[in-house]
């Protein structure tokens, strides 16, 4: 199948050159995906999917346009260049608008990343979906609390994605990945009309690799459990350990000022940054898009650039932004990759029990909920909910709070990683216990 | 508005193809600050909808006739085909300069077979018969027997639409777009010396969407969408800081006039520079008075989502069995309209084929009715409120909401704010999510001031507001009669699906809501 989306992406290129574009790179994507979601002893929703489409970056007279369509009829792809082509040379030129230079594509990472369980995604049948979401509301429903449960979802999918990329200057590379996704998620009768919820979900490349959906199922419910009475403790600044699940929604305003396009425009407090200190020594993260297994993996980036592992902080110091072609030439820096892809952080030796042992007193954040983080600045402010830790043990939920402080300061808190980096995720981040910082709450 | 914290974050966890937030201006979560506008006051005569835009693709109604009857060939109780060709163009400026573009079609048929409350649902992106039958017959296999019903004869309903334009996006060239990201520029960029840096976008959408299903029905709907987004940084004393504003509406090129695009534009200046101004915000609980317009995101999160009702027929919303009891006090009227003219949120017809209509939530404090799709409507056994809405073919229906907002009460602005001794004047969010089943929501406050005898003083900035849905509602005792709509770019992410919505709020006092603010 590779072949046929390869050249499908090369004629689309061969036709954006004869209708008159300058430069252009073409990716063209086919996915099919199933999933069955299973809901209190019935089925809920199947669904199936066959994606497919194209897209087209171009480069006319200097000018510059991005586009896609799933109109693959021949006719509607050439009209859709043809028009594409005039749209683009209506804009105004734009020196640093050109492709990477072809230096970059050499050296791909020629082994096997292994994100591709094709045996897997061929074998599975609706049967076999259906079975797993059944097994895994069992599980939800066998544990502590099971007499609470109002409602428990549950879901099986799975995907075979197949991409091409051919630019004209060169570059021209396939990919194939599958992914195995399981998910529950229970509502519980709680206090007062309150209905506490708890989920876990789990994806990977390799059904193999997913977790025990006993382990699924009965995580979701333990966390609707854990939710049970929740209430906010007295503001105040208190130490707090980030689960290891949940680390996303604070990393991403970190994150978000390293790439190029923020740097340019001035909307990055870590502009200034590179080389220096932002976090506590502790921390070291590194982008690796040749992690073995790894949802983010691929041997080129979004501009067909080979990827290659970067650090992104060393030992707290800023090491790298993101940087794309363009904004490389914007800024007058040599560019790294457009986007992060596997986040891996240098783990501790403590699991979650150890490092709650270790904070003693304080606040297990299990969740997190809106929020934000002002790009140019730094300043966040989130809304959390977890446990109020005594002695190592969680004794009581907490819900109705923020957690709020400026990145520039709240990293240097930093001070242990856990032994239990995420495995489901792009973001294989462990559990994250940090010294006192400010909570807001009744 | 983001929905459900854990089917959105299971969502963005399924990693590359899955869409996540589409406004680029926007981190996370639903929503975007946004100016106000008065709703509008004349309504145009509704034109009726065309028929016929998908003969183009070689579909007639003989062949939609033989899906849906695929559709029914396992013993399905209804099956649906939701055909759209939806064409979206994005140009934007950046130092200066009007230099990228992007284009995007999407071409696709979502079939949609339901057997008693479950759902079969398959999409493809071929319209030729052989695609469609293939999904079809994937989507009847939700049942598994033999065919009890035949799909009826289908017949032409009439959409008369309330956003009918003369000039289709589609014939719009990206010329004739140019003078307005420009003069939006230039009145930015001489509205303040301190603006180092402006982004700005329009984009334009125009989708047709088609319902044809086994009752017969047969719809077709011309949705067009234009937005107009400036993004300020600037600078003072070696600091930056940024803001936006954007405009939207279900209208063409001519909704982009002088004054809309010198308020957008002024708006985004002023919003990044106060600022400046700002002290850190609070820490902890304070009584919080709303301003009018996109605050309306309260409404969004801390009762609509819960009203909802595929989540109360699961039993799972904290607002479940409390139809008819009193949530608020007499001043809070809550209404979820389909109808308003040009608005973001409305709609002709939702995604199901349902005319577009107004659906009182709560009347004078009392829970009224609960915003249905065919599922829940016919689980309830009542009529469908026209809120079946999707992200596009690729989803299957569910709840959503339109335009949001809660009707004038009593009360003067002025009274209100001057009611409080010490608190917060929440002035514009930027997104907002709730947990349907405990209701605790929140929103995140990109500006506001404190109140403080009284009167409005400094300026506070990016401070998350945490509460609980029924509390908060329980607390609104005070109702001013300014409501405005709020008119930018919203858009709200439930079931992995984004959709564009509306809002609005008049002046409202609430009691006390948690601030996570920073001690400096």
């Amino acid at each position: 199948m590779s072949s046929a989306v390869l050249d499908q992406a090369r004629a689309a290129a061969a036709a954006a050159k004869k209708r008159g574009a300058g430069d252009v790179r073409v990716s063209v994507y086919r996915t099919r995906g199933s999933r069955t979601e299973w809901r209190d002893g019935k089925l809920d929703r199947l669904r199936q999917s066959t994606r497919m489409g194209l897209s087209v970056t171009l480069y006319v007279d200097g000018r510059y346009s991005s586009n896609a369509t799933n109109d693959l009829r021949p006719a509607a792809v050439d009209s859709f260049l043809d028009e594409c082509i005039a749209g683009t040379r209506v804009l105004a030129q734009d020196p640093h608008r050109h492709l990477p230079d072809p230096a970059r594509y050499a050296g791909r990472f020629t082994g096997d990343l292994q994100i591709l369980d094709e045996a897997s995604a061929q074998a599975v049948t609706a049967a076999d979906r259906q079975r797993t979401a059944q097994a895994i509301e069992r599980a939800a429903r066998s544990g502590p609390g099971a007499d609470r449960i109002i409602s428990v979802t549950t879901s099986c999918s799975d995907r075979l994605g197949e991409s091409a990329m051919v630019t004209s200057n060169g570059m021209e590379g396939t990919r194939r990945v599958t992914s195995f996704s399981i998910f529950a998620e229970t509502s519980i009768r709680g206090e007062e009309g309150r209905k506490p919820e708890g989920w876990r979900y789990a994806t990977s490349c390799h059904r193999a690799k997913l977790p025990s959906l006993d382990s699924i199922g009965q995580e979701a419910t333990r966390r609707a459990m854990a939710n049970l009475g929740a209430k906010p403790e007295p503001s105040g600044e208190y130490p707090c350990i980030i689960e290891n699940v949940v680390t996303s929604r604070l990393l991403r305003g970190l994150f978000r000022p390293l790439y190029g396009n923020a740097i340019q425009q001035k909307r990055s407090f870590l502009a200034d940054k590179l080389g220096q200190a932002i976090a506590s020594p502790l921390l070291t993260i590194t982008d690796d898009p040749l992690l073995p297994g790894g949802l983010g993996s691929g041997t080129y980036d979004g501009e067909g650039m080979a990827t290659v592992a970067r650090k992104v902080i060393h030992q707290g110091v800023l090491r790298s932004f993101f940087i794309d072609t363009y904004y490389g030439s914007k800024l007058g820096k040599e560019p790294t990759t457009g986007s992060t892809s596997n986040l891996v952080f240098s783990p501790g030796d403590k699991d979650l029990t150890q490092l709650l042992a270790a904070m003693s007193r304080g606040i297990l954040i299990t969740g997190f909920s809106g929020g934000n983080s002002n790009p140019a600045t730094g300043d966040f402010s989130v809304g959390v909910r977890g446990q109020w830790i005594e002695d190592g043990k969680p004794v009581r939920p907490i819900s109705g709070m923020n957690l709020a402080g400026n990145h520039l300061t709240f990293w240097n808190q930093l001070r242990e990683l856990g032994s239990d980096p995420y495995a489901y995720s792009t973001i294989r981040c462990p559990s994250l216990r940090f010294d006192a910082v400010q909570f807001s709450g009744k | 508005m983001i929905h459900k914290l854990s089917r959105r974050e299971f969502m963005e966890r399924m990693g590359a193809g899955v869409v996540v937030a589409s406004v680029p201006a926007v981190a996370a979560g639903c929503g975007e600050p946004l100016h106000t506008a008065p709703p509008p006051k004349v309504t145009p005569a509704p034109a009726a909808v065309p028929l016929g835009y998908f003969d183009r693709f070689g579909i007639d109604g003989a062949m939609l006739q033989r899906v849906l009857a695929k559709g029914l060939s396992q013993g399905g109780d209804f099956s649906e085909v939701f055909l759209q060709h939806k064409v979206s163009h994005w140009v934007g400026m950046e130092d200066g300069e009007v230099n990228r573009a992007y284009t995007t079609v999407a071409l696709g048929a979502g079939i949609r077979v339901l057997k008693g409350d479950a759902t079969g649902f398959a999409y493809c992106e071929d319209l030729a018969e052989p695609a469609l039958i293939q999904a079809a017959g994937t989507a009847a296999a939700v049942a598994n027997g033999p065919a009890r019903a035949k799909p009826a004869s289908l017949a032409a309903v009439e959409v008369k639409s309330a956003y009918h334009i003369e000039v289709p996006w589609t014939e719009v060239g990206i010329d004739q777009k140019l003078p307005i990201i420009r003069s939006a520029n230039e009145l930015a960029r001489a509205r303040d010396k301190r603006v180092i840096k402006t982004t700005i976008y329009l984009s334009d959408e125009t989708s047709r969407i088609l319902v044809a299903d086994s009752e017969g029905r047969l719809l077709e709907d011309d949705q067009p969408m234009g937005v107009l987004s400036v993004r300020c940084v600037a600078e003072q004393d070696g600091k930056t800081e940024t803001s936006h504003r954007s405009t939207s509406a279900r209208d063409g090129l001519t909704y982009f006039t002088p004054q809309v695009i010198q308020q957008v534009a002024h708006e985004a200046v002023d919003f990044t520079t106060l600022l400046f101004d700002a002290v850190e915000p609070p820490v902890g609980k304070l009584p919080v008075v709303l301003a009018t317009g996109i605050t309306g995101i309260l409404l969004h999160e801390a009762i609509g989502h819960g009203m909802e009702a595929d989540f109360n027929r699961k039993g799972v919303s904290v607002f479940a069995d409390r139809i008819g009891k009193r949530v608020s006090s007499d001043h809070v009227t809550i209404i979820d309209d389909g109808t308003n003219p040009k608005m973001r949120g409305s709609i002709n017809i939702d995604d199901e084929g349902t005319r577009g209509q107004r659906t009182v939530l709560v009347e004078q404090g009392i829970l009224q009715s609960y915003m249905h799709d065919r599922i829940s409507a016919q689980h309830y056994k009542t009529d469908c409120t026209g809120s079946g809405r999707r992200q596009s073919f690729r989803f299957p229906p569910v709840p959503r909401m339109r335009n949001t907002y809660m009707l004038d009460g009593p009360h003067k602005p002025e009274e209100v704010i001057a009611s409080v001794d010490k608190g917060l004047y929440a002035e514009v969010f930027s997104n907002g999510q709730v947990s349907i089943g405990p209701g605790d929501f929140t929103f995140y406050l990109k500006h506001g001031r404190l109140i403080e005898d009284g009167k409005l003083t400094r300026v506070v900035k990016d401070a998350n507001l945490i509460g609980n849905g029924p509390e908060v509602l329980d607390t609104i005792d005070m109702v001013a009669d300014d409501m405005a709509m709020y008119s930018g770019a919203g858009y709200c992410g439930k079931d992995g699906q984004q959709i564009p919505v509306g809002f609005g709020l008049p002046t409202v006092r609430a009691g006390a809501i948690s601030i996570g603010g920073r001690t400096s």
